[in-house]
């Protein structure tokens, strides 16, 4: 019993050095808004890396869910090694014929290539569209990219070259409005198109450019009307059955063309292939290379304002020298006067934190409304901000702290 | 324990300061025994140690030789914490320039030793505005030391020293920075402090002064001066 109540005796009298500590705080009202701001800025340079980081992996998951967990993205030429001159034209229609017969697993080989910047016109409306994708029959299928009005590319299509095209969600905006497309007629470049299809909003911008400002056509139209290479594609895309198998789909893909390319087995591959697990890779490089950097930057960031909190309140101790004595004096033990000076410092730094997250937050908006960063506020920000500024407090208010408590009344009163 | 066993006793202090090399002997063997409500005045001249040797009785400096038996009990073999918590119950502390914290009010500066103990807020609160109008301060309760005059504030602080209700009062020079009427005032409350049971110590260089006492020690060159 007697336990306890010298436990409820401690806390009460924690509590009452907090009340001090408020005082004290608003008594030195410049020193206080001198720590606030080094805090401020470093939780805000904080605030500003964990939603970056979090930005960064919602796009990256967006990206692998755009490009499709089950699909893989044969590019011709080797993106590793690219050699000046390298031919990157190396995917035929006959690979993609044998891929189609024969590679085990794959439902979809779709040939892809594309045209940029391609002048579109629809009743006295001109915009410039930056690509325009040819692809074999089933577009929507092989991108899991449903449509909002009309069809996909067929068959029939492709084998007569036919003037038909799908029609991106911000294209048709631009061209028609409100009205539906399906069915109208565009001019690309001179000839004539006719719009069958309309590709739903996705509203993600890859790495070129936003993804619904495109028009997918046959790619035998597309050849035949921008006189390409009859014989080659830029790229190939393939989905396959059971995706749980994709390192062993891939390693098919890989075998099939080196085959169908008569590569020998010290040559490297003429060509690259690309999954999610491949683009998830690549963006955690990324992603680490972001926390790393921005990391850094808030670590310096925060480590100075713990300084300046130290200096401020070494500073501090030295010129309240006598009330610290007086208190003393007066029968304080030494942890009251610990405690004391710790709730101010883990006070400003809360202080400090409250505000560099709002400033982390609107720091963040700008930087995002200026496409410099992605970024996704949660309530992790909320937890690792509160984490930080409480570390900060302890760790940078615990040396002045304890050179306050470890004063002798005497030496301390005399300093005056 | 009889209760007429004084409540200090000194044997044989001794306190050395050091200074880069030198040894510097503050008291040299001060003995004294200083009973149950009495007024004792410690007089000497600036470097008697009679600084020094009130920091001793009043717990907050620890001699370097010697004996300070408080209430019987040989204070050497105490910790740190418990010297405090003594400080807080046993003794009241009055200083020539005050020590009042200036950014809180008359009333809070009162209420500062009873903030380290279990006593509830609401009931600090009343002692201190009990106190504050003892020493004809009950209409300056919310005004900061700064609004003060100075015999204003060492009232504020003695009513701070009689919060917990100590049975000694140290009084160091109380009336060193004060003009002599108000002098005169403080003493009269330091007399009428002693009047309620209390033991009061005050230390002075000024003879005049230990006049107001029922005894005084007389301090030279660290020793006590017999006559």
């Amino acid at each position: 019993m007697m336990a306890w109540s010298r436990i409820a005796e401690i806390w009460l009298i924690a509590w009452r050095c907090g009340g001090m500590a408020r005082r004290a705080l608003w008594a030195a009202k410049t020193r206080s808004l001198f720590v606030v701001a080094g805090v401020a800025l470093g939780i805000a340079s904080l605030t500003i890396i964990v939603a970056a980081v979090d930005g960064a992996e919602r796009k990256a998951n967006e990206m692998v869910a755009l490009f499709g967990p089950d699909a893989a993205l044969v590019l011709g030429g080797n993106i590793e090694s690219r050699a000046v001159g390298q031919r990157t034209l190396t995917l035929s229609y006959d690979d993609a014929a044998a891929l189609r017969r024969s590679l085990p697993g794959a439902y979809l080989v779709v040939p892809m290539r594309a045209q940029s910047n391609v002048q579109v016109r629809y009743a006295g409306h001109v915009t410039q569209v930056p690509l325009v994708v040819g692809t074999t029959a089933g577009y929507a299928r092989a991108w899991d990219w449903p449509l909002s009005e009309g069809r996909d590319l067929t068959e029939e299509d492709l084998t007569h070259s036919a003037r038909v095209g799908l029609i991106g969600d911000t294209i048709a905006q631009e061209l028609f409005g409100k009205q539906s497309p399906i069915g109208r007629t565009v001019l690309m470049d001179r000839f004539p198109v006719q719009i069958v299809g309309r590709l739903s909003y996705r509203g993600v911008t890859g790495g070129g450019g936003a993804v619904d400002d495109r028009i997918i056509m046959p790619i035998t139209t597309l050849t035949k009307r921008f006189h390409l290479d009859r014989k080659y594609f830029r790229a190939l895309r393939v989905k396959f059955h059971d995706p749980e198998y994709m390192s062993a789909h891939v390693e098919n893909l890989r075998s099939l063309l080196r085959h169908l390319h008569n590569l020998r087995p010290e040559e490297e591959d003429d060509f690259s292939i690309l999954t999610a697990d491949e683009i998830l890779k690549f963006l955690s490089t990324f992603k680490g290379g972001l926390i790393l950097f921005l990391g850094v930057t808030a670590l310096v960031a925060m480590v100075v304002g713990g300084f300046v909190l130290a200096n401020l309140f070494y500073l501090g101790v030295d010129e309240r020298r006598s009330e610290i004595g007086l208190k003393m004096a007066l029968g304080a033990p030494r942890w009251a006067i610990l405690v004391q000076i710790l709730l101010e410092a883990v006070g400003l730094t809360l202080i400090g934190a409250t505000f560099g997250m709002f400033l982390g937050m609107a720091m963040g908006q700008l930087l995002a409304r200026l496409g410099v960063l992605e970024i996704l506020f949660s309530w992790k920000v909320f937890g690792f901000a509160l984490f930080a500024s409480l570390a900060i407090g302890l760790v940078f208010g615990l040396k002045p702290a304890r050179r306050a408590a470890s004063m002798t009344p005497i030496e301390a009163l005399k300093g005056c | 324990m009889s209760s007429s066993q004084p409540i200090i006793q000194l044997q044989d202090i001794e306190k050395t300061f050091l200074l880069g090399d030198l040894h510097i002997e503050v008291l040299k063997g001060v003995s004294i025994d200083i009973g149950r409500g009495e007024f004792v005045a410690l007089r000497g001249a600036s470097g008697s140690g009679k600084s020094t040797l009130m920091h001793i009785l009043g717990l907050l400096d620890r001699p370097s030789g010697g004996r300070y038996l408080l209430q019987g009990k040989n204070i050497a073999d105490l910790p740190d914490d418990r010297l405090s918590a003594l400080r807080n119950q046993l003794f009241g502390f009055i200083f020539q320039t005050f020590y009042l914290i200036p950014y809180i009010t008359a009333l809070e500066n009162v209420m500062l030793p009873g903030l380290y103990g279990a006593t509830p807020a609401r009931q600090l609160k009343r002692r201190a505005e009990e106190l504050l109008s003892q020493v004809g301060l009950a209409d300056r309760l919310h005004f900061r030391p700064g609004q003060l005059s100075g015999g204003q504030q060492q009232r504020v602080a003695m009513a701070r020293a009689l919060l917990n209700d100590p049975q000694v009062l140290l009084a160091d020079e109380p009336t060193g920075q004060l003009d002599s009427a108000t002098s005169a005032e403080i003493m009269a409350l330091l007399k009428s402090i002693h009047g309620q049971g209390r033991t009061v110590i005050l230390v002075t260089h000024d003879a005049a002064t230990a006049e107001f006492a029922e005894r005084e020690v007389l301090l030279h060159d660290g020793l006590v001066q017999n006559r």
